[in-house]
């Protein structure tokens, strides 16, 4: 009851929470939210059940009966399938009761719930046959849902996770769970989730073949006396996916010399990480040679020079409503309407009188120049300069605008945006001019979040973005 | 009449433990049979690899005919069983139960009939853990009828009973031999056994050291009138010793207890020996022998096994 129905809940209040100043709410993280509940529900509800009734002696009275195991162990998954189905419904309907739209792919979600839960039934199978006793299996359950929670993609998004927790993500099913989940409300549905299939059915079945091989009807049964071996086949399955996915994806993030400065393409994807697929709803250009060269992008109509650039390529090109929310942990821009806290009154005011003298931001190339200002803005973001980093950039934004009429300004930042990895970031060690710290070190997120700013403010110009 | 069950030479073992070592005896139709001995006796053991629940090591194990080792399915069709602990899901109701083991079954009785010959229509629809202990212990009782068994076993069904509670449970059970029912029952009360048991096979040790109607389980073995003697002088030990047919001389309290074989003789010349000495007696008891002298005569002499 709890762990299948009233757990999940806590989620959506807490997502809606977190992430309440989204467009449409909750629509991000449904992928996440369903997760945590078929995981609640299969590996955590049922395995204290299948236990509790163990030790109780349960499964021994009813193993007088001439009925066969598998039956009632059938019997007993096929259950909790549909007390899941349930839960996952109630999730929807309260999500959307909150005002999120349907999802895109409802019939793909149906199919999607099922491989999930089929992988995550397998995975509860085998934790009840491992406990031996209740507060075990409530331990080992929690040691699979916590850090599949934290560094596994289910609680906290994969994009805001170190690279070295998504490596390790990938070992563990949860991720591919939520990507697929996701994908049947943002993205493409299960076009794009081959491998999340591949990966969610060999979890499943070797999780249910161990599960059946190791399963204990007798709470005197000991499990340190039988079978621990099965357990092997489970490891190995884990092990086997999260190989394949590094070997494969790795050759799939774009761009291929830093899968960091993959996010303003992320941005406008489904996908928190990109995942092996070619680019769904809309792309930003991602492939940019070092020198700062272009390439034009397969599809869709890439102008060749900034000047080239319109604001119908610009709509084309970009979901406005996937950029991380201005509340966000990541680019986040304060309101208009909240004034700075007086300790960092001054910084921000000494800030706004060195901006326009600032040497970088008066250079002659004007693609650099609006790279440069956005770095002013970027830099306190990837450095978490807690307070500052709201307030910086609405002051980059006013001089931005300052310096460059309106048409010309929306092109050089789409560039800008579209072209993370060219030109120049040196202008990040020359923040102390400006009485911010300067930035040392791999310039990939800064890069990157260049981009996220840049389109945000495009978004502003172009009314794509209310002005807040 | 014939014999439902029939078990030669059971054995089964738990890692190093001998559980069950060489166990024999038969059940013949319509007779309460008991399995009597102290815990860790293999009991319940025994009755585990008769109602399938474990797989013997090595032995034969027959009911109705059918080999239970190769026919576990067909055996469990046509025996009843409440073992020690019997738990059901916390949500399910007494009527549910009964429909839902007997769906497991060829034949079936009829739950409502069940739940009333067990006294349990009051609370057909209630949840199980809302049960008290004796209604609970009768729920078990009626899913052993669930499937108009003709064998149904027992394991220890009065433990933790109150005496009310024992005595009507003993009543149920001789209605089930009236009924035609074939019980066999295991227990560590001897009383109940000589009680209630038309047989008795006596284990220890993983293994039967008697079997037999339990009067004549008496009758036959060393145990005699038992005759407990506190006098006002103290008398030495060897002098009953030397009286005859009485050995086991040994103190207890402020006096002692010795066995008989012909008690009266040996009273008549203990009070001859006694008036000779001019002492005088402060208590006389004299008790038959029951089943528990028997039960600990003989599984003292077993006691290593």
């Amino acid at each position: 009851m709890v762990y299948g129905y009233l757990f999940p809940v806590i989620f959506l209040v807490a997502f809606r929470v977190l992430y309440r100043s989204e467009p449409v709410p909750m629509m991000r993280h449904m992928g996440q939210l369903l997760t945590v509940t078929i995981l609640g529900s299969t590996c955590l509800g049922m395995p204290t059940t299948m236990v509790s009734e163990r030790e109780r002696g349960v499964w021994r009275r009813y193993r007088l009966a001439p009925v066969a195991m598998t039956a009632l162990i059938s019997s007993a998954i096929g259950v909790r399938f549909f007390i899941s189905v349930t839960a996952g419904l109630l999730q929807l309907l309260l999500a959307m009761a909150i005002g999120m739209s349907l999802p895109k792919h409802p019939l793909d979600l149906c199919v999607v719930f099922t491989f999930v839960s089929f992988a995550f039934l397998g995975l509860g199978l085998v934790l009840a046959s491992m406990a031996d006793n209740v507060p075990s299996v409530q331990a080992l359950g929690q040691c699979i849902f916590l850090p599949m929670l934290i560094v596994g993609g289910v609680a906290v998004p994969l994009d805001s996770l170190p690279k070295w927790a998504q490596r390790v993500a990938d070992f563990f099913p949860g991720r591919y769970a939520v990507e697929s989940l996701q994908a049947c409300f943002t993205g493409t549905g299960m076009s794009s989730s081959g491998f999340d299939f591949l990966a969610l059915t060999l979890i499943g079945i070797s999780g249910f073949f161990a599960g059946a091989k190791m399963f204990r009807w007798d709470a005197q049964q000991r499990f340190a006396g039988r079978g621990k071996s099965w357990l092997v086949a489970v490891v190995a399955a884990w092990g086997l996916i999260g190989i394949l996915a590094e070997a494969g994806i790795e050759s799939h993030k774009a761009p291929p010399q830093s899968s960091r400065a993959a996010l303003p393409a992320a941005i406008t994807s489904a996908h928190p990480v990109a995942s092996g697929t070619p680019a769904p709803t809309v792309a930003v250009p991602k492939s940019i040679a070092p020198s700062g060269g272009t390439k034009p992008e397969k599809s869709r109509h890439q102008s060749t020079i900034w000047q080239d650039v319109t604001v119908d390529e610009i709509n084309q090109n970009t979901d406005f409503g996937l950029l991380p929310s201005d509340d966000d942990v990541v680019a986040p821009i304060a309101r208009k309407d909240v004034a700075p806290p007086p300790e960092i009154a001054d910084q921000l005011g000494a800030l706004k009188a060195a901006l326009p003298e600032w040497a970088p931001g008066k250079v002659a190339d004007p693609v650099q120049r609006v790279r440069n200002l956005l770095l002013v803005a970027a830099v306190p973001d990837v450095s978490r300069a807690e307070i500052l980093e709201g307030y910086v950039p609405r002051i980059v934004f006013d001089q931005l605008q300052q310096d460059f009429p309106k048409e010309e300004l929306v092109r050089l930042l789409f560039w800008v945006a579209v072209h993370p990895s060219s030109g120049d970031a040196s202008a990040a060690g020359q923040m102390d001019q400006l009485g911010l710290e300067n930035f040392v070190g791999n310039t990939d997120t800064l890069r990157e979040r260049v981009s996220v700013y840049g389109l945000k403010l495009v978004g502003r110009l172009i009314g794509k973005i209310p002005v807040r | 009449m014939a014999a439902q069950v029939i078990v030669r030479d059971l054995k089964k073992r738990y890692g190093d433990v001998e559980a069950v070592r060489g166990v024999s005896f038969e059940v013949q139709e319509g007779e309460i049979f008991g399995l009597l001995g102290p815990n860790g006796a293999g009991k319940t053991t025994t009755v585990e690899c008769l109602v399938g629940l474990r797989d013997p090591d090595d032995g034969y194990v027959g009911l109705f005919g059918i080999d239970a080792r190769k026919q576990p399915g067909e055996v469990k069709q046509k025996i009843g069983a409440a073992l020690q602990t019997t738990a059901l899901q916390d949500k399910i109701t007494p009527r549910e139960a009964l429909r839902v083991f007997g769906s497991f079954y060829r034949d079936k009785a009829d739950p409502d009939q069940l739940l009333e010959r067990f006294a349990l229509t009051a609370k057909a629809d209630a949840a199980y853990d809302t049960l008290s202990g004796g209604q609970k212990q009768r729920l078990a009782l009626a899913l052993a009828f669930v499937n108009k068994p003709k064998l149904i076993l027992l394991d220890e069904p009065t433990a933790g009973l109150d005496p009310q509670a024992r005595r009507d449970l003993h009543g149920e059970i001789a209605r089930m031999k009236a009924d035609g029912y074939t019980v066999l029952l295991t227990t560590h009360n001897v009383d109940e056994a000589q009680r209630l048991c038309d047989r008795t096979a006596i284990m220890n040790h993983g293994r039967v050291v008697a079997c037999g109607p339990p009067r004549e389980l008496i009758a036959q073995s060393a145990s005699t009138t038992s005759v407990f003697l506190a006098t006002d002088h103290p008398i030495e030990p060897e002098a009953l010793n030397r009286l005859p047919g009485v050995e086991g001389v040994v103190s207890e309290n402020a006096g002692c207890r010795f066995r008989a074989v012909d008690v009266t003789r040996a009273l008549a010349e203990l009070i001859q020996l006694l008036s000779a000495r001019g002492i005088g007696i402060n208590e006389l008891h004299v008790q038959k022998a029951t089943l528990e002298d028997v039960l600990i005569e003989l599984t003292d002499s077993d006691r290593d096994g």
